[in-house]
């Protein structure tokens, strides 16, 4: 069996009251959905909180779920836009760095390639970086991506276009 | 780099305490489905067509000079309990309340009287009610019921000061801006909890029993349980908006209101045990020896027993302000700002309501008074 009948008959469970098929679609879509909210908002407490309600935001609307649809990206839809929502928000605000990193949850980068990756990720605008992860982590479409993004699909090529092209020169500079 | 390589990097790159975080994640989801409302079904076309004719009917009747006047009488129907007491003659389930009002805080003994201890803001009952800790604004002060100071200690912008312990050793944890600090009773030792994320506008609250354990949450909701001698017990998950933070008596079980939620996590190992979402829950008390949680909000009253529906035990018009349970928990105290009254609702047996009017008046204030404590009813 598929994932994708794996995931409606965990959708019908739940939608029946099974817990056990509720944490089946839990750990199915969390490593993905916090993964996506840690690399579009950089912070591990932040991202936590928005895959958490995102999650959460699921369970309320469990019942009206209509479970012939695929679950992720309605998951990915709430997760990404909630991350770039904070953000922007934390741009605007000044006390920001009043608060410090939860315990345990400073900043472990790997060493090697994949921390230039994100290291340089994380020197681009918010937009930028939601529109790589959609793409290249969680693998939708230009398509798929200006509708979660409620964006024209032009906007989603040119910000993919220019979010790649600043990306490859912040790690040209990140390995020299 | 290509595609699959930025694939991979990004696939690679470690999300910090990402499985940590999935697990107090699914404990929070798993609490929120386990206890979530079952969803009404649409209504049937007939429903909503009814309904709009009811709301033409209603607009027709507006727009006419005798419908206007009985639209402004509706508006302006927020009259409180009928044959509501003038005064506060006495208090209905006895014990003491500590209040605050624009004059200041006030101690109301059971006979009704009242005694104004000074211009304090946030005071708090010790645990046995033989003291009251209140603040200034850069103030920490601990006083005997009939106003005389005991000690002082300068702060900068306390907030929530909260008397914990037993019959020999007390503390008090406060938060000094940002940053929550724990004092002994004796006003000596007082120490930032350094190292800690910096707390929310929120009054910790200190956990019933032997051992010293605050609660306090953080800027991101997050709830910590600390014990002051230096160690952290538990962590929770996230909770945006954190207000309040209440224990129930025996301390397994602490609730924590946000903007949109009340989640009852266990007392041991901050794991929820419940989540209900109710939006614009304004302060929570649980019941002395027991486990159910009296919780206000615009224009409700409700007490949430451990597993099953919320009871509503009261409701009106206009905004309610503040709850607290009486010392034998047959009786509720609910202030209802919009009525100028203190409401007393008998929770225990047959349903009464008495209330009392003019509280703003008796209370020399120009704000509705708070009720900040019934002695010793519970230890938030």
């Amino acid at each position: 069996m598929g994932v994708g009948r794996d995931e409606r008959a965990w959708v019908r469970g739940a939608q029946a009251g099974s817990v056990s098929d509720l944490e089946a679609l839990f750990k199915l879509h969390w490593p993905r959905a916090y993964r996506a909210a840690y690399l579009v908002c950089r912070d591990a407490a932040a991202a936590e909180d928005i895959a958490q309600e995102s999650f959460l935001a699921a369970v309320r609307a469990l019942d009206r779920f209509d479970r012939r649809r695929p679950f992720g990206p309605w998951l990915h839809r709430i997760v990404v836009n909630r991350a770039i929502d904070w953000s922007r928000a934390r741009a605007l605000r000044s006390e920001v760095a009043l608060y410090e990193p939860a315990a345990g949850a400073e900043q472990a980068l790997p060493s090697g390639n994949s921390h230039t990756v994100a290291s340089a990720l994380a020197s681009l605008s918010t937009e930028h970086r939601a529109v790589i992860v959609l793409r290249h982590l969680l693998e939708y479409t230009p398509g798929e991506i200006a509708e979660l993004l409620d964006l024209p699909r032009g906007t989603v090529n040119s910000r993919l276009r220019r979010g790649l092209d600043e990306l490859g020169e912040r790690i040209e500079e990140e390995v020299r | 780099m290509n595609e699959e390589r930025l694939r991979n990097a990004l696939l690679a790159e470690a999300a910090p305490d990402e499985l940590a975080a999935g697990d107090r994640a699914w404990e929070t989801v798993r609490a929120a489905f386990e206890t979530r409302e079952p969803v009404p079904r649409p209504l049937r076309y007939t429903k909503p067509l009814l309904a709009l004719a009811f709301a033409a009917a209603l607009v027709a009747a507006a727009l006419t000079p005798p419908g206007r006047a009985l639209a402004d009488d509706v508006r302006d129907a927020v009259v409180g309990v009928d044959k509501a007491k003038p005064d506060l003659f006495s208090v209905r389930g006895g014990g003491r309340l500590i209040v605050e009002s624009d004059a200041g805080a006030w101690v109301v003994d059971a006979d009704g009287s009242r005694r104004l201890l000074g211009p304090y803001r946030e005071a708090s009952w010790s645990p046995f009610a033989r003291f009251v800790v209140a603040a200034r604004a850069n103030e920490l002060a601990a006083l005997e019921p009939d106003g005389t100071v005991r000690w002082k200690l300068a702060r900068p912008r306390v907030r929530f000061p909260r008397w914990g312990g037993g019959a020999t050793d007390t503390r008090i944890a406060y938060l000094s801006g940002g940053r929550l600090h724990v004092v002994a009773g004796d006003g000596t030792g007082d120490v930032d909890a350094g190292g800690l994320p910096a707390a929310a506008p929120v009054a910790p609250a200190w956990r019933p029993g032997g051992r010293f354990v605050v609660a306090y949450a953080d800027t991101l909701g997050r709830v910590h349980a600390y014990d002051p001698a230096g160690s952290l017990l538990w962590r929770s998950a996230p909770h945006a908006h954190p207000r309040v933070l209440a224990w129930s008596s025996d301390g397994t079980r602490l609730a924590l209101v946000t903007a949109d939620r009340v989640v009852v996590l266990a007392g041991s190992t901050g794991r929820p045990l419940s989540t209900r979402f109710l939006r614009g829950v304004t302060d929570a008390t649980f019941a002395p020896r027991g486990h159910e949680l009296a919780v206000v909000r615009a224009k409700d009253v409700l007490v949430l027993p451990d597993r099953g529906r919320p009871q509503r035990v009261f409701g009106g018009a206009g905004a309610f302000d503040g709850i607290a349970w009486s010392p034998d928990r047959r009786w509720l105290l609910v202030g209802w700002r919009d009525a100028d009254q203190w409401v007393f609702v008998r929770v225990a047996g047959k349903r009464r309501i008495e209330a009392v009017s003019r509280v703003t008046e008796q209370f020399d204030s120009a704000r509705f008074p708070r009720v900040a404590g019934w002695c010793c009813a519970s230890q938030r």
